[in-house]
């Protein structure tokens, strides 16, 4: 009779194979479940090394519930999309793959099997051929043609290819299984009997006319940004309309029929924390049974009892401390459920807000740019200042990018900042590096105007903008309008904002030069006048400096010359 | 331990086909074989809608190619010939000392034998001439696709018929010796370019020779 360690082992091993088969079946059929090419991240990650077949992660941890004499069934389906199934098309399992544990007949028992591990080591080596075999076999099937075609093409098509895996299966109708191929690997021996893992096939899938999905038809956008309707602050609708609802990728199963809840709230929003969390390019946790297991030449040496051969030490299975499979984080079926319920990418629209109202809805040519992320308000500004011409004015391209709550600060900034002194850079742009006392700003030509509308919300980030020319003489009397143009800014449109700060831009005064070049001052009478008191103020100055250094030298000689007298004196006395 | 041997089916192929057809089959075989850690690698022929796995090992990725090379250099000197490539994995044990060093042994344990029939193209291109009727060149064509149809559903069998024979075939696989991802020293043998008929025959003969098979030796 087999030990109970015996036994344990090979539990592990069954349960592991079990979920190498769904992993590699599920990785070789499912578009959305198919791992994206390894980021340097993903390549130093610890692989499974379970039946030495490094297989690529998987978006989320899926594995079989069942126990180790629960078969495993997986059905690789095709499923019409919205447009296919309102032409009739229905859902039709192409493939199904089957693995069970068949047990022996009572006189094969497991007593008679040499208890000295070899048994798990001949079944180990076979896993690991036979999956090889299974592995090789999922390319060779029809339905692999369809997974490469949905995985390949950027435009979506009429099905999709979804899975059920479970411990049962209804069986076959006849006519369906007259349809039907099957191929059966040959049987492995374990200690709990005979594994076989066998597919039924469809040969022929000509009959499925995949092709394109039809675009979805032009929309007329009326809240555009910058139209009377586009409100700056309105909350972004929670429940999207039914025509936006509609899936325009392959990569993601069609809105479930029989899903419960609100979908919507359960697809990866560009404003969730985590949006592409169920994206199938992102890197997910791998699907791990129990803890993960040690190298794959682990604990095995230490628990084997007799002698033992070098083929025992390299092919040994992984084995955890754990004698038993601890259950994965995800339940199959509930990843089963969202999986299929997950609805796709929809085309947002552009609905204008305080911050995304440069946000612009994903091109619907191009479904696989929808998949990602909506591009953020701050690079697509940034997109759009790159592409305008240089020949525009600097700030009013900045201003673009402005928020409202922005456009405060910025007048903030603008009052506080009136108050120095320093001389402008050379191209025009303030710059003030080392003023005490005031907020340090640091701005480049050639970065600010990409980098500045990521800046706008950095928290940190103490000057937003930087203006062209900044009026720095009549501040007490510019003082008001700022402020007025602060308060009054509050209840209009963010353009209207913008509008203002333009206009004060543009009617600002040029900076105040060094008082030695007076000759660039628009005003000629001011300047006159203020060029002769500044004359006459240098001459009086001079003058009474003149006059102490004539009072200072007076009193030096004076004073040397009482000195000298008194030197003589002394020296005469002596003589004498 | 014996020696498990597989014929393959005979494919009937041109030489621009050639690369294609070897690389699925040698690539195949050996990913069944190579029980070291292995990270797969999908690969899809130039020629044919067939997928298959490569192992992702270099070393083997540039045998199979210089095979495939010297294979190519073979059949240009004697077009239109059957011809058989011969995948082998074996272990080498140490012989006894003898007066020229230790010899090592080679134990043959599982030999594929890709058979092909590599056809001369120049037999269809001298129908594509000008004064040729419209429909010749029409069937010509027809039977081009035909031909490279079957090609391609045989090339599928074969593959089949590599995955049954390697899983039903099992026992015999000796015990691993190293880390690597190839875990069995193999061999890939081409038709001798000295003596094109019985080349083969001749590789076969060499390799009785090492391993002392006792037919040679009584």
């Amino acid at each position: 009779m087999a030990s109970p360690s015996e036994a344990d082992r090979t539990e592990q091993i069954i349960t592991h194979f079990f979920h190498k088969t769904l992993h590699a079946v599920l990785t070789s059929r499912i578009p959305q479940l198919h791992p994206a090419p390894r980021t340097s991240l993903a390549a130093s990650r610890k692989p499974d090394r379970w039946f030495h077949l490094a297989l690529p992660d998987l978006p989320a941890p899926i594995a079989h519930h069942g126990a180790v004499m629960d078969p495993l069934v997986v059905d690789i389906l095709l499923t019409p999309r919205q447009d296919a199934a309102d032409s009739g098309a229905r859902e039709v399992v192409i493939e199904r793959w089957t693995a069970h544990c068949v047990l022996p007949p009572p006189y094969t028992a497991a007593a008679h099997y040499p208890h000295d591990g070899s048994i798990q080591r001949r079944t180990y080596r076979k896993f690991i051929i036979l999956l090889r075999s299974l592995y090789a076999l999922l390319r060779l099937l029809p339905a692999h043609r369809i997974f490469r075609l949905l995985c390949s093409s950027s435009q979506p098509y009429n099905y999709d290819l979804t899975y059920r895996a479970s411990s049962f299966a209804a069986p076959f109708s006849r006519a369906e299984e007259a349809d039907l191929k099957q191929y059966s690997f040959t049987a492995v021996e374990t200690l709990f009997g005979q594994l076989v893992v066998s597919v039924q096939y469809r040969p022929n899938l000509a009959g499925f006319n995949l092709e394109v999905s039809s675009p979805m038809p032009p929309m007329i956008i009326t809240d555009y940004v910058g139209s009377p309707a586009a409100d700056p602050i309105r909350p972004f609708p929670c429940s999207l309309p039914d025509w936006a609802s509609r899936p325009t990728t392959f990569q993601y199963p069609p809105r479930s029929r029989t899903s419960a809840g609100t979908p919507q709230l359960d697809r990866p929003h560009s404003w969730n924390s985590a949006p592409m969390a169920h994206h199938p390019l992102s890197a997910h946790d791998r699907v791990e049974l129990g803890s993960s297991p040690p190298g794959p030449y682990g604990r095995m040496p230490s628990e084997r009892k007799g002698s033992f051969n070098f083929d025992e030490f390299r092919l040994s299975p992984p084995f955890s401390t754990s004698t038993s499979p601890s259950p994965p984080a995800h339940g199959g079926h509930s990843l089963k459920s969202r999986l299929q319920t997950e609805t796709s990418p929809v085309s947002i629209p552009i609905i204008a807000t305080g911050k995304n109202q440069m946000h612009r809805s994903p091109n619907l040519s191009d479904p696989f740019k929808s998949l990602l992320p909506p591009p953020s308000p701050r690079s697509t500004r940034a997109d759009l200042s790159c592409q305008e011409s240089p020949s525009k004015s600097r700030s009013f391209r900045k201003s673009e990018g402005l928020s409202l709550g922005d456009i405060y600060s910025n007048l903030h900034m603008y009052a506080a900042y009136r108050g120095l002194k320093d001389g402008r850079d050379d191209s025009g742009r303030f710059s003030a590096l080392s003023s005490g006392g005031s907020p340090r700003y640091a701005f480049s030509r050639s970065s600010s105007r990409l980098s500045m509308p990521d800046d706008l919300e950095d928290e940190d980030f103490s000057y937003p903008f930087a203006v062209d020319d900044v009026d720095t003489s009549d501040s007490q009397t510019r003082s008001p309008d700022v402020k007025e143009a602060e308060y009054s800014s509050s209840h209009k449109s963010q353009e209207a904002a913008v509008g203002i700060l333009v206009q004060m831009l543009k009617n600002a005064a040029p900076l105040r030069q060094d008082q030695s070049c007076s000759s660039q001052s628009s005003d000629v009478n001011g300047e006159v006048s203020m060029s002769s008191s500044f004359l006459s103020r240098k001459t009086s100055d001079a003058l009474e400096e003149l006059q102490s250094y004539k009072e200072m030298k007076n009193l030096l000689l004076s004073k040397s010359g009482t000195k000298l007298q008194e030197s003589l004196n002394q020296k005469k006395s002596s003589k004498e | 331990m014996n020696c498990e041997t597989c014929q393959l089916k005979e494919l009937v192929v041109e030489p621009l086909e050639i690369q294609d057809v070897l690389r699925c089959i040698l690539h195949t075989i050996v990913f069944h074989r190579a029980l070291g850690l292995v990270r797969p690698r999908d690969v899809e022929c130039e020629h044919f809608d067939i997928t298959y796995v490569q192992c992702g090992d270099q070393q083997l990725e540039k045998k199979i190619e210089e095979k495939i090379d010297q294979f190519i250099g073979w059949v240009e000197k004697h077009p239109n010939r059957k011809s058989r490539v011969c995948l082998s994995f074996f272990e080498e044990k140490n012989k006894h000392a003898s007066w020229f060093g230790n010899k090592t042994e080679r134990r043959y344990w599982e030999q594929w034998y890709i058979n092909l029939h590599v056809g001369n193209p120049k037999s269809h291109g001298k129908s594509h001439s000008s004064k040729a009727p419209f429909n010749t060149k029409e069937n010509l064509s027809e039977e081009s696709s035909s031909r490279h149809a079957a090609l391609e559903s045989s090339l599928r069998e074969v593959m089949f018929q590599i995955i049954r024979f390697a899983n039903e075939k099992k026992d015999h696989i000796p015990a691993v010796q190293n880390s690597d991802t190839i875990s069995f020293p193999y061999e890939i043998s081409i038709p001798s370019s000295s003596d094109s008929s019985f080349g083969w025959h001749a590789d076969v003969l060499k390799r009785m020779l090492q391993t002392g098979h006792p037919s040679m030796l009584g």
